[in-house]
């Protein structure tokens, strides 16, 4: 009976003294495990010798190449527009016209002064004419008197009358000559003003200097524009390319004939082949961004201007060469490097990178060699005096 | 001797555990409370050393760009660059903001960076760093965005293609890092009506648009929808020269503000934190004096509940200074066990909060004096109680 | 007269309160017990027992009187001995109306405590624990919990702790009330026979009609005053040594 009351108080006391021990493990466990005392977990990754496909990427807007601002020469009035946005339009195709207001008039008034030039000349003309038969007829008198006079028929100075007509008569010649001259001259002028006051009513005649699609109507009918105001514009659709902005720090290698895939806004699932076609000389100082134009293979259908698109550019692949993860890269100061992990130690390596592709794989030029073993992700920044444990993945969900 | 305390806690271990466990939690709501503090101002600290920078460049006369908004054109970095002693120089944007995934919103500071400058994370845990310049991040994992996650800012949409840790804000909101162009942009361009709306007033201004010059209503909006601001400059400085010269340097162009790293850390903790650490403050007092009122209550009912058995000790003669030291043993026996519970409690349930909790081993050492110095004072009460017992009492009850 | 060492107090006063409201509880007791006798105290509730026990058992001070313990004066209108404390813990033992051991203590080492408390090895308590343990019969609990006891064996256990620093006196207050009337003689039996092997005088207050006739001496006390008588004396059926309970 002794016995059988002692095994039942013994367990108790095992009891908590287990529980003792067990708090105490945990203590332990908790302190060495957790805060500021256990070691950094990192992931590592080899270097590896591979291809880099870089690329450079940016956005841009899709423009037209050409773009055409309809509109008067001179302040008027719209009278009517015939085409509406999204109309195709034929090169010459009268697109709108303004109010002809006093020009009609002015027309009918030079068309007026133009024949009546026409008459005078036909005046002058005649009169040319006539004085031309005058003088042919005071010539032969002059010299019939003349040949008369050497005979001794008549007087001499009936022969000096007969030879002052006949001067009398080439001056009047002159005189009509230079008559008509001047009638022509002046129906040159008269003329010159007829074509240029129709050359004016012309201009109320807005056509279409290309094929192409109305992309805006600026001004209805019965409004004033001024010279320069477009009343329409226009767009070659066949001429629709990307203006694309590069960050000018990762533009290495723009040139023009790069293969390019273009992504629109529109249509985020499809990409659209195509390549530079220009680059513009000229970049923007203030976003310090290089522009660069780049063309379609194929133009996408129902394509606006002005829609965002998303342009990645390829460069030429480089091959069999040292990459690594571009998370590896740590900064110190403005160097960067990565931590080199060997003998279970950590090292500050700088390297000199090369291409970067869009995926994040980079070239390092030199620094680092196939095989190396580097740090690719840590849970804290890393100092030359870090403990660290390494792992296969520091649990970043990814898919 | 026999250990008198160790004997009647033996003989009733789980009423003592049961109160040593729940004292435990209290002792562990404690801790987390300080590691709240203390994850706080960490937080500050890794704010500041996360960002790379020695120097912040701000708008002047504010406390920016954490404490303070502060707003500066984003050319100015280009004279800083060239002043002496300054290795690197670039443009930062911070907007705390909601960022949309999905259906649900998630409150983050949306950092704009240049990649390879101060600014930008230094370090991953997953993924990669951003390659293009537009439409890519970077986000912490406090975020809950995972890798491949499209998550909305503004008016687009941003693939997350690198995670990160430790990184947040002085208010605990994890960061997100986009291209600075595209933060620029998120800062300044609102929703979609009210550009309309903003078109619509530029329209109807006779003075902006003028039918007389043509295109110049175009100009004016186009100058109201960009934005070539930012929050700050980020300086590195060159090696062999000292932040302070720099500092001094760039502060006589007098329309900026200069903080070395001492002077933000200050800001950040001293005034960003102050409130919160007051009321921190007064939650540790609250449940200090919280847990000293329920070992005091525990170790006196303990005590009251051996009233006879003290009388007859006294009477038998045992020392005053024996029983007394039994309940103080008592005493101290709870607050090792709460201690130890607290302690392995608030490391165990410390990372599942919203906010950082560090928990320094300094900080244990003085929970555990602070726990024993609670524990004595709580016995006292006990203590009279019992010295108080009059062993004549045991005779002729 | 006293032979040898034991209790002898003459003249024992106590007074409760001052002025008009003063109670006296005591009034000229005298008493004396000598080692080895076990003597009664009888008398009914209220009659002063319990202030007298307080008094010998150097809880409460005394009015005034004289007291003497193993011939050692301990009072003589004040205390003449500087800490009652180890008076009571060495000179003189206890035994309760119940038994009221320590219930986190097992058996041995509610009888251990007290030559711990003096000072004793651990080891050499414990090892006299066991030897009175034994000779009251209940050395096969010795490692049971008060709890897990019987009444008559937590009596007897009490009366072990009693002993354990072999005081020359014991005080047994109603030592017989929460039993019945077998095992009330039996513990009377042991008392007697406890008295006679460690030589210690024991006083039994008790109105238990029981258990008066087994003394040889009565005082029989009554409002504050004492008389002495000569008890019956008589045998109690076991005293052939079997033991009961």
């Amino acid at each position: 009976m002794a016995r059988m009351k002692m095994s039942l108080r013994i367990p108790r006391q095992v009891w908590f003294a287990v529980f003792g021990v067990a708090l105490l493990l945990a203590l332990a466990w908790v302190a060495t495990k957790s805060g500021p005392l256990a070691p950094t977990r990192v992931t590592v990754a080899r270097v590896v010798v591979g291809d880099v496909a870089p690329a450079l990427f940016g956005i841009g807007t899709v423009d037209a190449q050409r773009a055409y601002l309809i509109g008067p020469t001179s302040a008027g009035r719209v009278r009517r527009v015939l085409v509406d946005v999204g109309d195709t339009v034929t090169a010459g195709q009268l697109l709108a016209e303004m109010d002809p207001v006093d020009l009609d008039s002015r027309v009918t008034s030079t068309v007026a002064a133009a024949s009546r030039g026409r008459s005078a000349e036909e005046t002058a003309a005649a009169q040319v004419r006539d004085a031309r038969s005058r003088r042919d007829l005071a010539t032969a008198e002059a010299r019939r008197y003349v040949e008369l006079g050497r005979q001794g028929v008549v007087a001499q100075s009936i022969v000096d009358a007969a030879e002052q007509a006949q001067q009398s008569a080439e001056a009047q010649v002159a005189a009509a000559e230079a008559a008509l001259a001047g009638a022509r001259k002046d129906m040159a002028r008269l003329d010159a003003d007829l074509g240029g006051a129709e050359q004016q009513r012309a201009n109320i005649r807005l056509c279409a200097p290309v094929n192409g699609v109305v992309t805006s109507r600026d001004a209805e009918p019965g409004s004033t524009v001024i010279a320069g105001q477009p009343v329409l514009k226009l767009n070659d659709p066949r001429s629709v390319w990307v203006t694309v902005r590069l960050d000018q720090g990762r533009s290495t290698g723009l040139i023009v004939g790069l293969r390019t895939d273009v992504t629109l806004r529109s249509d985020p699932r499809h990409s659209h082949a195509g390549a530079v076609v220009r680059v513009e000389p000229t970049s923007d100082s203030v976003t310090e961004e290089r522009l660069a134009r780049v063309a379609f293979d194929r133009i996408p259908p129902g394509v606006s201007t002005g829609e965002m698109a998303e342009v990645t550019l390829h460069l030429p692949t480089i091959s069999r060469v040292l990459t690594i993860s571009n998370a590896s890269l740590r900064y110190r100061g403005a160097q960067s490097g990565v931590w080199l992990h060997a003998d279970g130690h950590l090292r500050f390596v700088p390297v000199t990178t090369g291409a970067e592709d869009l995926d994040g794989r980079v070239q390092i030029l030199n620094g680092l060699r196939e095989g190396d073993s580097v740090v690719v992700y840590s849970e804290r920044d890393l100092t030359d005096a870090s403990r660290i444990t390494v792992v296969t993945s520091l649990g970043g969900k990814g898919k | 001797m026999i250990s008198l305390a160790g004997r009647d806690i033996l003989h009733a271990p789980g009423r003592f555990i049961l109160t040593g466990l729940g004292l435990g939690l209290l002792i562990g709501v404690t801790f987390t409370m300080a590691g709240v503090y203390r994850g706080m101002v960490d937080d500050a600290k890794v704010l500041l050393n996360n960002s790379g920078a020695d120097l912040w460049v701000v708008q002047k006369d504010t406390l920016g760009p954490y404490a303070e908004s502060s707003s500066i054109h984003d050319d100015i970095y280009r004279g800083i660059l060239g002043m002496p002693g300054v290795a690197q120089a670039a443009n930062v944007t911070y907007l705390t903001m909601q960022v949309q995934n999905g259906r649900a919103d998630v409150r983050a500071m949306v950092v704009g960076f240049t990649g390879g400058e101060p600014g930008e994370p230094g370090y991953l845990i997953a993924g990669r760093r951003v390659t293009r310049s537009h439409y890519e991040a970077v986000a912490d994992v406090n975020s809950g965005f995972a890798l491949g996650d499209r998550i909305g800012i503004r008016r687009h949409d941003y693939t997350v293609v690198g995670l990160t840790r430790r990184m947040v804000s002085s208010g605990g909101d994890p960061m997100v890092f986009i291209p600075l162009k595209d933060a620029q942009e998120a800062q300044f361009l609102k929703d979609n009506d009210a550009i309309v709306n903003e078109r619509a007033r530029t329209s109807a201004n006779p003075t902006l648009n003028r039918p007389g010059v043509p295109g110049l209503l175009d100009a004016i909006e186009a100058s109201q929808t960009s934005n070539h601001n930012v929050n700050a400059v980020l300086v590195r400085v060159a090696d062999g020269h000292a932040p302070g010269t720099v500092a001094q340097e760039i502060l006589r162009w007098k329309h900026l503000q200069v903080y070395t790293r001492d002077q933000m850390e200050h800001i950040l903790v001293a005034k960003l934190i102050a409130t919160a650490s007051k009321q921190i403050g007064m939650f540790l007092v609250i449940l200090t004096i919280v847990s000293a009122a329920i070992v005091a209550f525990i170790i006196y009912t303990m005590t009251l509940g051996k009233i006879r058995e003290i009388a007859v000790l006294k009477l038998i003669g045992t020392h005053n200074r024996t029983i007394a030291s039994m309940i103080l043993q008592q005493a101290l026996g709870l607050g090792l066990i709460g201690f130890s519970i607290g302690k392995i409690a608030a490391t165990i349930w410390g990372p599942a909060f919203p906010r950082y909790v560090l928990l320094e081993p300094g900080d244990a050492v003085r929970g555990f004096a602070i726990v024993m110095i609670v524990c004595v004072l709580a016995s006292t009460l006990a203590i009279r109680a019992a010295l108080k017992v009059d062993p004549a009492t045991a005779i002729g009850g | 007269m006293e032979t040898g060492v034991g209790i002898r107090i003459d003249g024992l006063s106590k007074r409760y309160g001052e002025g008009a409201t003063a109670v006296d509880a005591l009034t000229d007791v005298s008493l004396w017990v000598a080692p080895g006798e076990v003597v009664g105290l009888v008398g009914p509730s209220g009659s002063g027992k319990t202030t007298l026990l307080k008094c010998l058992g150097a809880v409460i001070e005394p009015t005034s009187g004289r007291m003497t313990l193993g011939g050692d004066v301990i009072y003589d209108k004040g205390w003449k001995i500087p800490d009652l404390r180890v008076l009571r813990r060495d000179r003189i033992g206890f035994i309760f109306q119940a038994p009221y051991l320590i219930p986190f203590l097992d058996v041995t080492d509610n009888v251990a405590l007290l030559p711990m408390l003096a000072g004793r090895p651990n080891a050499e308590a414990r090892a006299r624990a066991l030897e009175l343990l034994q000779a009251l019969d209940v050395a096969h609990r010795a490692q049971a919990l008060p709890a897990e006891l019987s009444g008559g064996e937590q009596q007897r256990v009490s009366i072990a702790r009693a002993l354990a620093n072999r005081p020359p006196v014991i005080l047994a207050d109603e030592p017989t009330a929460p039993l019945d009337s077998e095992r009330g003689l039996a513990v009377i039996q042991i008392l007697h026979q406890m008295a006679t092997q460690y030589h210690t005088a024991i006083i039994v207050v008790t109105h238990d009609e029981n258990i008066i006739p087994t003394f040889k001496r009565i005082y029989r006390i009554r409002d504050g005053r004492t008389v002495e008588e000569a008890g019956e004396g008589r045998e109690t059926p076991l005293a052939a040594g079997s033991r009961v309970g």
